[in-house]
């Protein structure tokens, strides 16, 4: 996977700023909605298993809040830094409008490498962070979930420190906890299977059957797993995956020409969805260099790992073959790259709404999780669909009509009802 | 072999109006979609197969002022059944052969396939009319697997204000018609046939259930059942003459053998088949099902759940007797056709049979000649008719199901002296179906001195004991025994359902004066009979027919029970129905 450093936010501004002026937004309104309204950065000491104590920093951004509380992700990665969650909360605040749930867009993270930490030391990290963000955390207020190299686990230590801060039980004040303490059915596989539906419905739009159609993946985390699982279910087959090897420090692709099995697949990957490469080769799937997945001959692309992933660089490398690009990760597609693809006819569906299924879902938690009141799978599974699918026709139908690239339909349906609800407060 | 299905589906709809399920189309209108890429099944194969047809035949899709055609349906494919089959792990509990209850309560635990409920949602969210959830096996309705009743159809009102709970109660549906495919009846029936459980996929039909909706209740004003080819001829009526048979209300008073009117299509003005006005009303329908559109206790495993079955008088205060009922007159001793004066009403349909005010007999013929037409062969079709109560017409008809009928052809004769010779043990004037069966060994029947109309339940369960014992043995059998064998009416014989018998290759009922004639032609167990080649004799002891029951109770017995009896004879027996005369005889070797 690429590593080369880029300013995400810099790019989500310039994403913002394309549409403001097609919105023609007032200056107020631009100057609100450019900016996070408020961040946090703040240490965590944390006390290793071997006594030493280590400092880490952590983040917490909230972009806005006009539509509802905060929502997004907490990650754990080397790389985090604050241009990152800028960005991060700001597509979450549009990923929430579009997709229309009553929620703002909010992330956060701490710049550590989760694998070499302890379960322990992971523990007293997460709790760390809650101590230093309790003040501005909680349902009607800043609602965290999962995000890259955080799992339930993390959650529930979170929710577990926050509750005692806060001496109740407080489900709704966090999402993607284990679903068997307060997590919602589904949640796992949402975003992953949000990409598909999304896939799905382009294929319908480019009279393509998905029986026929052939995938390749990168990331073989929950979303990889889940979009790799889905796409098989709906007929088609996904031939590549690739995943990041953590002794290796390098990424690999994994082909199997008749189909990756998601099952096997995740049988031999660590809970941060590295595949291990020697019972791979043995299970009969090449390993590949990392950038093989992009090059595929498939017709869909699911970058679903890091932002970055598609540059100028490697973007001449996809296969005329290649009909679709459904961003399963926040952000893989570099501007410059688009503008190639895009000029060759690939439809590309922006990750706020390709990869909106896991927020949709968070959505969904807390709203069983406040009223202590659980659905089955079908039900949130359903509602997902639904509910991804009406937002994918949405931006399909409004790309259509103004000629637009699918991201900028997007970003247009998001940012006016940001905008509206902010002048609808009397904010500007 | 789903990829190919598909395939084989797309040629074979292009451009026709079976199409795959849009969330966007507008509902209704007699649309015929399908989710999925796996097979149709038989009933939705049937279906589509006549759906062409019956444009084509009818033109304008008009009878008259009658609009023909099928009520909209979406066919959710087998490929679900498969995925939710593997991913619940429901193999594995099917092995562990778990009474019905149990398993349907698993399939109702076990989560749909993901790549489903999306459609799902949106079907619930846009149709708010009843539906009928109903099977379509890969087995059914193939000519030599009838299957008849022997599957689950779910209603749902579908009306809750709640989209959740509209989808929640489809999902319900879907559930529990899987589940049927594993419920002790369908599995004792496969092996019977000689199938095992992993040959059966289940295709599920949400249709649209054909109907309006009085108050609290939702049904059509005729549900029917019509054979092109009838087995019970009467008067100048010949076979070929074809056989209706029509309710009030939803068809369930037909499939499942209760009192309906039954008449040919070729003389709709014959006097009726009873030998008093007292017999006409003693068997006339007095109840009919309707789906109940309010508030029921819940009970997701039921079939019945979201049904209800009440008096004629009720549709009285519908205002939906007044084109299927005749009153009759205690001044005059006479039935009057219509329900203008009071009195005890008649179900006999005459206003639309005898005075044509909605052209109903005309529908019947037309689409049985054009089912016929299709399928090379003679039919049984099952329809429901919903008109405007006040004036009748226009009247839409909805056309539901096809099914082929065997009719055997072999040539057998039973002559007169045969029904008396002393080594016939058997002799009926009325048996139903064509042929000769001389390899059943085995014999079980209900002692006569047990049985009794309070028992018999418990009967039917000992049957369905010997019967698994039997199918599991590779035993075919004759069973006999006093009352209506597959009735409804514990009353007036034994209940059993068509798996708790599907090891009888002949049946013999001593028919009591209560029930005389023949067997309901509508009935599912009548379809499986009849396609199944199931000889039955249904014998009126003392009128020159006979059952010698002495000779029965000296064979020595292999398993004895409260309630039955079986003997395994030394020879087989020689068991003749003779199709054209009715004549049959069952004829021992001692």
């Amino acid at each position: 996977m690429s590593t080369k450093p880029f300013n995400p936010f810099a790019v989500a501004q310039a994403q913002f700023d394309l549409v403001a002026d097609q919105l023609e937004l007032d200056e107020p309104t631009r100057h609100l909605l450019r900016d996070p309204i408020r961040e946090h950065t703040f240490a965590i000491p944390v006390r290793m298993d071997e006594g030493s104590t280590k400092i880490f920093r952590g983040f917490r951004v909230l972009h806005n809040n006009a539509r509802g509380p905060g929502k997004g992700g907490i990650r754990f990665h080397p790389a985090g830094s604050l241009e990152l969650v800028r960005a991060l909360a700001m597509w979450m605040t549009w990923k929430c409008a579009l997709v229309d749930i009553p929620l703002g867009g909010a992330a956060g993270g701490v710049a550590v490498d989760p694998h070499n930490l302890s379960s322990h030391e992971q523990e007293r990290l997460c709790r760390g962070w809650v101590r230093a963000l309790a003040a501005e955390l909680g349902p009607n207020v800043d609602v965290p979930e999962p995000d890259l190299m955080t799992n339930p686990q993390h959650m529930l230590w979170m929710l577990d420190e926050f509750e005692a801060i806060h001496l109740a039980r407080i489900p709704g004040s966090i999402t993607g906890k284990p679903v068997n303490l307060g997590g919602s059915l589904g949640r796992r596989e949402a975003t992953g299977y949000g990409v598909v539906f999304c896939v799905r419905e382009a294929l319908k739009e480019l009279g393509l059957r998905p029986e026929k159609a052939l995938a390749s993946v990168q990331g073989f985390g929950a979303v990889g797993q889940a979009a790799t699982r889905m796409f098989g279910q709906i007929g088609g087959r996904v031939v590549c995956v690739a995943s990041w090897n953590q002794a290796d420090q390098v990424a690999y692709s994994f082909r199997k020409e008749a189909g990756v099995d998601a099952e096997e697949l995740a049988s031999i990957s660590d809970s941060f969805g590295g595949i291990d490469k020697e019972r791979a080769s043995r299970l009969g799937y090449e390993v590949l260099p990392q950038d093989a997945w992009l090059e595929q001959d498939v017709d869909v692309l699911i970058p679903a790992a890091l932002e970055n992933q598609i540059t100028a660089e490697n973007a001449g490398k996809i296969p005329p073959r290649v009909r679709i690009i459904a961003e399963g990760a926040e952000g893989p597609t570099a501007p410059e790259a688009e503008r190639t693809i895009g000029g060759r006819g690939v439809v590309v569906v922006p990750h706020l709404l390709a990869n909106a299924g896991g927020v949709i879902c968070s959505y969904f938690e807390q709203v069983q999780s406040n009223m202590n009141y659980y659905w089955e799978l079908d039900e949130v599974l359903g509602k997902l669909d639904v509910k991804i699918t009406a937002a994918y026709v949405a931006v399909s139908d409004l790309a259509s009509a103004r000629k637009l690239p699918l991201r900028n339909a997007a970003h247009v349906i998001a940012i006016s009802r940001v905008a509206d609800a902010c002048r609808a407060r009397g904010w500007v | 072999m789903a990829k190919a299905a598909l395939e084989s589906r797309v040629k074979r709809t292009a451009g026709s109006a079976i199409k795959r399920f849009d969330r966007e189309a507008p509902r209704g209108g007699g649309s015929f979609t399908y989710i999925g890429g796996g097979e149709f099944g038989g009933k939705a194969e049937g279906l589509a197969t006549i759906q062409k047809t019956i444009t084509d035949s009818i033109g304008s899709g008009k009878i008259g002022e009658t609009t023909v055609a099928i009520p909209s349906l979406v066919v959710i494919t087998t490929e679900f059944f498969d995925a939710f089959m593997e991913r619940n792990r429901l193999w594995e509990t099917v092995a562990l052969d778990l009474p019905d209850d149990r398993v349907a309560h698993a399939f109702q635990k076990a989560d749909l396939p993901a790549e489903l409920v999306g459609d799902l949602r949106a079907l619930a969210h846009g149709v708010r009319v009843p539906l009928a959830l109903r099977s379509s096996s890969l087995l059914e309705d193939a000519l030599q697997c009838p299957f008849a009743g022997v599957y689950m159809t779910k209603m749902t009102p579908n009306n809750q204000l709640d989209a959740d709970e509209r989808f929640r109660k489809l999902a319900e549906g879907i559930k529990l018609v899987w589940a049927s495919t594993f419920l002790a009846q369908a599995r004792a029936y496969r092996r019977s046939v000689g199938r095992n459980d992993r040959d059966e996929k289940m295709a599920v039909i949400a249709q649209e259930v054909a109907g309006r909706r009085y108050g609290s209740r939702f049904y059509p004003n005729v549900s029917g059942v019509a054979r092109s080819y009838n087995y019970y001829p009467a008067g100048h009526a010949r076979p070929e003459d074809g056989v209706a048979l029509l309710a009030l209300g939803l068809g369930k008073t037909v499939v499942d053998g209760e009192p309906s009117w039954t008449y040919s299509p070729a003389y709709p003005k014959a006097p009726p088949p009873f030998n008093s006005i007292g017999d006409l009303l003693k068997h006339t329908q007095a109840e009919f099902w309707a789906v109940n559109m309010g508030r029921v206790p819940y009970d997701p495993i039921k079939e019945t759940e979201h049904l209800v079955r009440v008096g004629v008088s009720e549709a009285e205060e519908d205002d939906t007797l007044r084109f299927v009922a005749s009153t009759y007159d205690t001044n005059s001793n006479r039935i009057a056709a219509g329900t203008t004066v009071r009195g005890p009403r008649v179900i006999n349909f005459a206003p639309l049979l005898q005075y044509g005010q909605v052209p109903l007999n005309d529908l019947i013929l037309a689409l049985l000649s054009a089912c016929e037409g299709a399928l090379g062969g003679p039919v049984e079709i099952e329809f429901a008719v919903v008109f405007d109560p006040r004036n009748g017409v226009p009247a839409d008809c909805g056309f539901l199901q096809v099914r082929p009928l065997i009719v055997g052809n072999e040539r057998v004769n039973v002559d007169e002296s045969e029904m008396e010779r002393a080594d016939t043990f058997v002799a009926c004037r009325r048996a139903l179906g064509n042929g000769t069966v001389d390899d059943l060994q085995d014999v079980v029947y209900v002692k006569p001195g047990e049985y009794n109309r309070l028992s018999t339940a418990a009967i039917a369960a000992e049957v369905a004991s010997f019967n698994d014992r039997l199918v599991a043995a590779g035993c075919a059998y004759l069973l006999l025994g006093p009352g209506r064998w597959g009735t409804t009416d514990p009353s007036g014989g034994v209940p059993v359902k068509w798996g708790q018998v599907s090891g009888a290759r002949v049946m013999v009922e001593a028919s009591s004066p209560e029930h005389p004639g023949e067997l309901s032609q509508g009935s599912h167990f009548f379809h499986n009979l009849t396609n199944l080649r199931v000889l039955y004799f249904s014998v009126s002891e003392g009128e020159g027919e006979k059952i010698d029951w002495e000779w029965l109770g000296r064979q020595a017995a292999v398993d004895e029970t409260r309630f039955l009896r079986h003997v395994r004879l030394g020879a087989p027996l020689l068991i003749k129905v003779d199709g054209g005369s009715g004549r049959g005889v069952i004829a021992h070797h001692d």
